[in-house]
């Protein structure tokens, strides 16, 4: 059972990554995304993590500071080193000041922290 | 003399009141009472006749008939568009879709969710409507390939003709891609139709930066071929091998995202 919570714990931590990762491209595009609407319709990462979260325990309240640290940490991780990929590429308006703001939004909305 | 009248519930029998007051229609005598919406179905014949059909080469009577009362609904309750598109897997053959796709182009707002329950309401069909103004859409088409997809199969209720250059946007296409990394992770709790659109934006965007012009077809005899499927049921039905599925998904995701940061590298350096 701690297995199976741990390894919900890593698809919810790839799966929140992801949006992260997404939200801050579509704001570092800006304008140029007019056309997204019907992209947005598509089922998205945020609720196959939800999806897990309701399998993590507890799924009522908050999760314990050291899951949830470690939760925040590995996101803040993953998602630095998506966005270092594109900026290695000469990727312009890449704003990494937003990674801890978006997941600490993220976490709350999904009831982790 | 003609009356209309409501159907309304009894208790042992259903009942249609008229007025006492009236000129003609005398206890004791016999009526005939038919459907007034039946009339609407000359006018629903109508709306099929004139439309225009893109990529379909088949379609069930029934689904026409479906079709002919959207348009119907949709022009009586909402006649301020510059076209509408019936799109998505309801045109596919058979009957395994999950609602209807209606794209609605227009400047207009309109409450979505009331027309929506009103068509649903009146032809018993989950719909899904998105309204995009013509400026989104051919814009959408410019860059974006699954718009593309969406319109080289679609019936519209005017002629629509697009001769739009396709200007690769990198970036964009970037965050198209991003989307279809959830499958490698989740492939187990994702469902056929979700893997069959996650692949399918993949390959359409792997296509799109090699030739530009693409369409359903296309995409679906690429997934085919790249999968080594016989048929694309196989992967909307979920029936795939996981591994083997995985490690060619990956590869051809690797393959596209390395174009994509190819691209924008060289983009980044002409600037």
């Amino acid at each position: 059972m701690v297995q199976n919570r741990n390894k919900f714990i890593e698809l919810f931590i790839g799966n929140i990554a992801n949006v992260i990762v997404h939200e801050i491209l579509e704001l570092a595009i800006g304008k140029e995304l007019i056309a997204n609407k019907y992209r947005k319709e598509l089922m998205a990462s945020f609720e196959i993590a939800k999806r897990y979260r309701e399998k993590i325990n507890p799924t009522n309240r908050l999760l314990r500071d050291k899951d949830a640290g470690y939760i925040k940490n590995k996101i803040i991780n993953e998602v630095r080193a998506e966005l270092n990929i594109r900026i290695s590429k000469g990727y312009k308006n890449i704003d990494l000041n937003l990674i801890e703001k978006l997941i600490d939004k993220a976490l709350k909305n999904t009831n982790i922290a | 003399m003609e009356i209309i009248g409501k159907v309304s519930t009894g208790s042992k029998m259903d009942q249609i009141y008229i007025p006492k007051n009236r000129n003609g229609f005398a206890i004791g005598n016999y009526v005939i009472i038919k459907p007034l919406e039946e009339s609407k179905s000359r006018e629903k014949e109508n709306f099929v006749e004139k439309l225009y059909f893109y990529g379909v080469k088949k379609l069930e009577p029934v689904k026409l008939d479906i079709i002919g009362e959207i348009m119907r609904i949709i022009d009586n309750t909402f006649g301020n568009y510059e076209n509408v598109f019936i799109t998505g897997s309801f045109l596919e053959e058979g009957f395994h879709f999950n609602d209807i796709d209606i794209l609605i182009v227009t400047e207009n707002k309109i409450n979505q969710k009331v027309l929506e329950w009103d068509i649903k309401r009146k032809t018993g069909v989950k719909i899904h409507i998105l309204f995009l103004s013509n400026k989104e859409l051919l814009i959408g088409l410019k860059t974006d390939p699954l718009y593309q997809i969406m319109l080289s199969k679609c019936i519209s209720k005017k002629r629509f003709v697009y001769n739009i250059k396709p200007k690769i946007n990198y970036k964009i296409l970037d965050l198209h891609l991003l989307k279809s990394k959830i499958l490698i992770d989740n492939f187990d709790v994702l469902n056929g139709d979700e893997k069959y659109y996650l692949t399918r934006n993949i390959i359409a965007i792997y296509l799109y930066l090699g030739n530009n012009k693409i369409n359903k077809e296309l995409v679906d005899n690429k997934i085919r071929a790249v999968f080594d499927m016989k048929d694309i049921k196989e992967l909307k039905q979920n029936l795939i091998d996981k591994r083997d599925f995985l490690k060619k998904y990956k590869s051809i995701y690797d393959k596209t995202f390395s174009k994509i940061l190819g691209g924008i590298k060289s983009g980044s350096k002409q600037k």
